[in-house]
């Protein structure tokens, strides 16, 4: 069990955040550059000693700032692993991996090509690492924080060094070696997408503090901030509300158009719906469908992922949304086409401003 | 570099005429205050090179642009005559070999040198004043020459290396000129060898065969014996010319 | 491009090479000079004669001595001034160099106004029994002051190349700031502190003002080969042509091997 409390001055900002990661659980902190999380990475690992703060794994207390208690971190039993993962450009991968392990040469060796090979690396074992891919370098990086046999594991975005193509194929590992660790895991990461798949849990981290902590589905079906919706990937759209029909809420947008919302709310508020719970139709069609809210939409870009097509869209304010290729090809959409987004009120979240 | 370059080409007779002197250490302080008055009444840049006696004869043969050339010895003057490279050495002053300690010092004689544990500091085997050192202590009963000998701890390739490692307090004695001991303002004092123990310290000077100023050079080794410098160095110590 | 165009693009290259021409043949000729000016039986037999061979051991002796004192106190405190920030910093890293911008005769007399008999901790240093006057101690002090600047200047640069992270990753993978030190840091930064002992090493090997004041000029006890140069090369010009091609050959086989050590290993320092 990972206990992270930390109160301490960063710039313009403090940081002010606790978090329990359990074993075997892998707690993912998703937020924008400049947060703060990887502060709290360091705290753990005894590279940023925190004005207040207290670190506890596996009942060993390594920070106590009250009892004046710091453990430096070659005394702390964390596996690090660096964003650009620090690997010594004088020794192999193997030498790499063996660093932290004691004895001598043969049985580091064979410790460490262990562990490449559950990387599949054991062939590049004498490899430098300036040889290596970029893919490859990481799951050095990986292994050797592993080779620690760690209580604590710690990830600086781990992929976000690593080109797209390759960042799909490293999330899977990745994602494999958590699940059979038992060492409660922290993972820092800028990428919502990232945190949520490799992640049990994710807290989202702004100005310093954690503004909301649960699963990933959790934090996208009941963002608590319109920067926790609009973190997540929602569309965020900003009006005033006031009562509606049937108990719900009826949001003028600033900008124009109005949607209703199955929650309740009242005032200046932000309203959050997913890409890929709006449905396009044609301009000039007759409505159809239970979908209540409707807003007319230029289409400003059309961006294939996979089967599914990323629009880009310009209303009163701006909106995105996810459809099937099969249906943008239907409808014919290309930019400057004029459209109408629809989407359920009970999509429509309300959330503070 | 290149001023002289451009004076050489075509230089008015009233721009002062460039003269280079090659002249022993021993001389330093007493040349300096002498050779800008003869540069005023000459019309001429005196420029005075300083150094043993035999780093200068060394670069003459090597062919560096000297005018006139004053060593604290007569031989190497000689060898350069001999060897046509200069024209016949005039012996203008000489100089007392004395053994000079720090004004403080318990040292009374050159007997004194043969205790143990006495730092003794001369000059190297080429420079005048090695050559004079060695040739008075050869005179000494060899059982005394070799203890004194053993007590050297530096040779210095000019006397103003002794002097400096005498009032530095580095050494005990140095084998240096009278004129040295006056030049060091009061930090030494002069002990005066036995008549039959003194060199003969005649210093000689002659001009450059290949100087650019023959004239002005002969001019200036003339005034070592009878003008202007002649009377610095009498004021500094020097014996007159031999 | 137009034949104007080429005419005008000519000149500036053609400058260059000019330019490289001068400089080469000024730095080398010289050199060549050593080598050209005495044939190779002449100068093997200036070498046999027994002051020439005690300059040479001596040099190699007391540049040893001070290279080892150089790297085993100046590897640490190069470390300290490249990796932390304290007050006072800047002027302790200009008290470092200074010995780089003051002439040898200058340094000289430092040195005797501060270790010298005479000098601020004379009495101090005879009171404790140490004899530094006219020894080969005092050529190693001569030496290590005016040399070790361009180690730890060189140390200095390659320690703060070295990326931090390294270092913190070493000590989260549980290895001490002080192994961490030796196992990682110094490997990483060797080609710069190789550069570093090379620049030393010529200097001290080449040092002739300040020892000849400090420490005196006496066969086989403070002569080394540039005193014994200057010595030699009014009477006995072969021989110091002899001790030169020496020199000129050990700092040449100096440079080489520093050559040899950058370019085997091609480290990075910052991330890629």
């Amino acid at each position: 069990m990972l206990r992270v409390e930390a109160r301490h001055p960063l710039g313009a900002l403090e940081i002010d955040v606790e978090l329990t990661v359990e074993r075997g659980e892998c707690l993912a902190l998703a937020g924008p550059s400049g947060a703060g999380k990887t502060s709290v990475l360091r705290v753990a690992a005894g590279l940023l000693r925190p004005e207040h703060g207290r670190v506890e794994a596996n009942g060993e207390t390594w920070l106590d700032t009250e009892r004046g208690i710091d453990l430096p971190p070659e005394q702390r039993r964390a596996g690090y692993v660096f964003q650009h993962y620090a690997l010594f450009p004088h020794l192999s991968a193997w030498q790499n991996v063996a660093y932290p392990v004691r004895g001598l040469k043969p049985e580091r060796r064979a410790r460490a090509i262990g562990l490449l090979e559950r990387f599949g690396l054991a062939d590049r074992a004498d490899a430098r690492p300036h040889t290596l891919s970029g893919g490859e370098r990481q799951r050095v990086a990986v292994a050797r924080a592993l080779a620690r046999e760690p209580d604590v594991l710690l990830l600086d975005e781990p992929l976000s060094a690593l080109d797209a193509r390759t960042r799909a194929a490293a999330a899977r590992e990745l994602g494999g070696v958590l699940r059979e660790s038992e060492a409660p895991t922290l993972l820092v990461t800028h990428d919502f997408a990232e945190a949520a798949q490799l992640g049990d849990r994710v807290g989202i981290v702004d100005q310093g503090r954690i503004v909301q902590l649960g699963t990933a589905s959790e934090l996208a079906a009941a963002p608590r901030s319109a920067f926790v919706a609009d973190f997540t990937g929602a569309v965020v759209l900003t009006g005033v509300a006031s009562p509606g029909p049937q108990g719900g809420t009826r949001v003028e947008l600033d900008g124009g158009g109005t949607v209703t919302s199955t929650d309740a709310a009242e005032g200046v508020v932000a309203v959050s719906v997913y890409p890929w719970e709006i449905t396009i139709e044609a301009a000039e069609e007759e409505p159809h469908g239970s979908a209540e809210n409707r807003l007319a939409a230029e289409v400003l870009s059309i961006t294939v992922v996979g089967s599914r097509a990323r629009l880009g869209l310009a209303g009163p304010q701006p909106l995105v949304a996810e459809i099937t290729l099969a249906s943008a090809e239907r409808l014919g959409l290309k930019a400057g086409v004029m459209v109408t987004a629809t989407w359920k009120a009970a999509a429509t979240r309300v959330v503070a401003a | 570099m290149v001023l002289l370059g451009t004076c050489a080409v075509g230089c008015g007779s009233d721009d002062p005429h460039r003269l280079v002197v090659s002249a022993a250490s021993s001389m330093t302080v007493t040349l300096e205050a002498c050779a800008p008055k003869f540069g005023d009444a000459e019309n001429a840049d005196v420029k005075l090179s300083f150094a043993g006696s035999d780093e200068l004869a060394a670069q003459i043969r090597q062919g560096a642009k000297v005018d006139a050339y004053a060593a604290a010895n007569t031989k190497l003057p000689d060898e350069l005559y001999a060897d046509g490279l200069l024209t016949k050495p005039v012996e203008f002053a000489t100089n007392e070999f004395v053994l000079a300690v720090p004004e403080d010092s318990d040292i009374q004689s050159v007997a004194d040198l043969t205790k143990e544990g006495t730092v003794l500091v001369v000059g190297s085997e080429s420079v005048p004043i090695g050559a004079y050192t060695r040739e008075t202590l050869a005179k000494l009963p060899p059982a005394q020459e070799k203890a004194i000998l053993a007590n050297v701890r530096s040779n210095e390739p000019d006397v103003k290396g002794i002097v400096g490692k005498l009032t530095q307090g580095a050494a005990d004695a140095g084998f240096v000129y009278v004129t040295d001991v006056n030049a060091a303002s009061g930090d030494l004092k002069a002990i005066h060898l036995p008549k039959e123990l003194e060199p003969q310290v005649a210093y000689a000077a002659g001009v450059v065969k290949k100087a650019e100023q023959p004239d002005l050079g002969g001019k200036f080794v003339d005034g070592l014996t009878q003008g202007d410098c002649a009377d610095a160095l009498g004021d500094a110590g020097f014996g007159p010319a031999p | 491009m137009t034949r104007a165009g080429l005419t005008r693009a000519a000149w500036f290259p053609a400058l260059l090479g000019l330019c490289l021409a001068a400089a080469l043949t000024f730095l080398t000729l010289p050199v060549v000079a050593i080598f050209v000016n005495s044939s190779p039986g002449q100068l093997i037999d200036s070498l046999g004669e027994p002051g020439a061979l005690d300059a040479l051991w001596l040099s190699l002796r007391t540049t040893a001595a001070s290279i080892a004192i150089i790297l085993l106190v100046g590897t640490p405190a190069a470390y300290l001034l490249a990796t932390r920030s304290f007050r006072g910093k800047a002027v302790a890293v200009t008290l470092i160099e200074l010995p780089l911008v003051l002439p040898p005769a200058v340094a000289g007399i430092a040195l005797l106004a501060a270790v010298g008999p005479s000098g601020i901790l004379g009495g101090t240093i005879e009171a404790l029994g140490i004899e530094l006057s006219l020894t080969t101690a005092s050529v190693v002090v001569a030496l290590t002051f005016v040399a070790s600047p361009f180690y730890v200047r060189q140390a200095m640069a390659a320690f703060t190349a070295v990326d931090r992270t390294l270092l913190e990753a070493s000590r989260t993978l549980g290895v001490s700031e002080a192994l961490g030190f030796l196992r990682v840091m110094i490997p990483v930064a060797l080609p710069g502190l190789a550069a570093g002992t090379a620049l030393a090493l010529g200097r001290a090997l080449g040092e002739f003002g300040a020892t000849l004041m400090f420490a005196g000029s006496f066969r086989g006890i403070t002569q080394t080969v540039p005193l014994a140069i200057y010595d030699r090369f009014s009477t006995d010009f072969d021989s110091a042509l002899a001790l030169s091609a020496v020199l000129v050959a050990v700092s040449a086989a100096i440079l080489l091997s520093v050559k040899l050590v950058r370019g085997g290993e091609a480290l990075g320092s910052a991330p890629r």
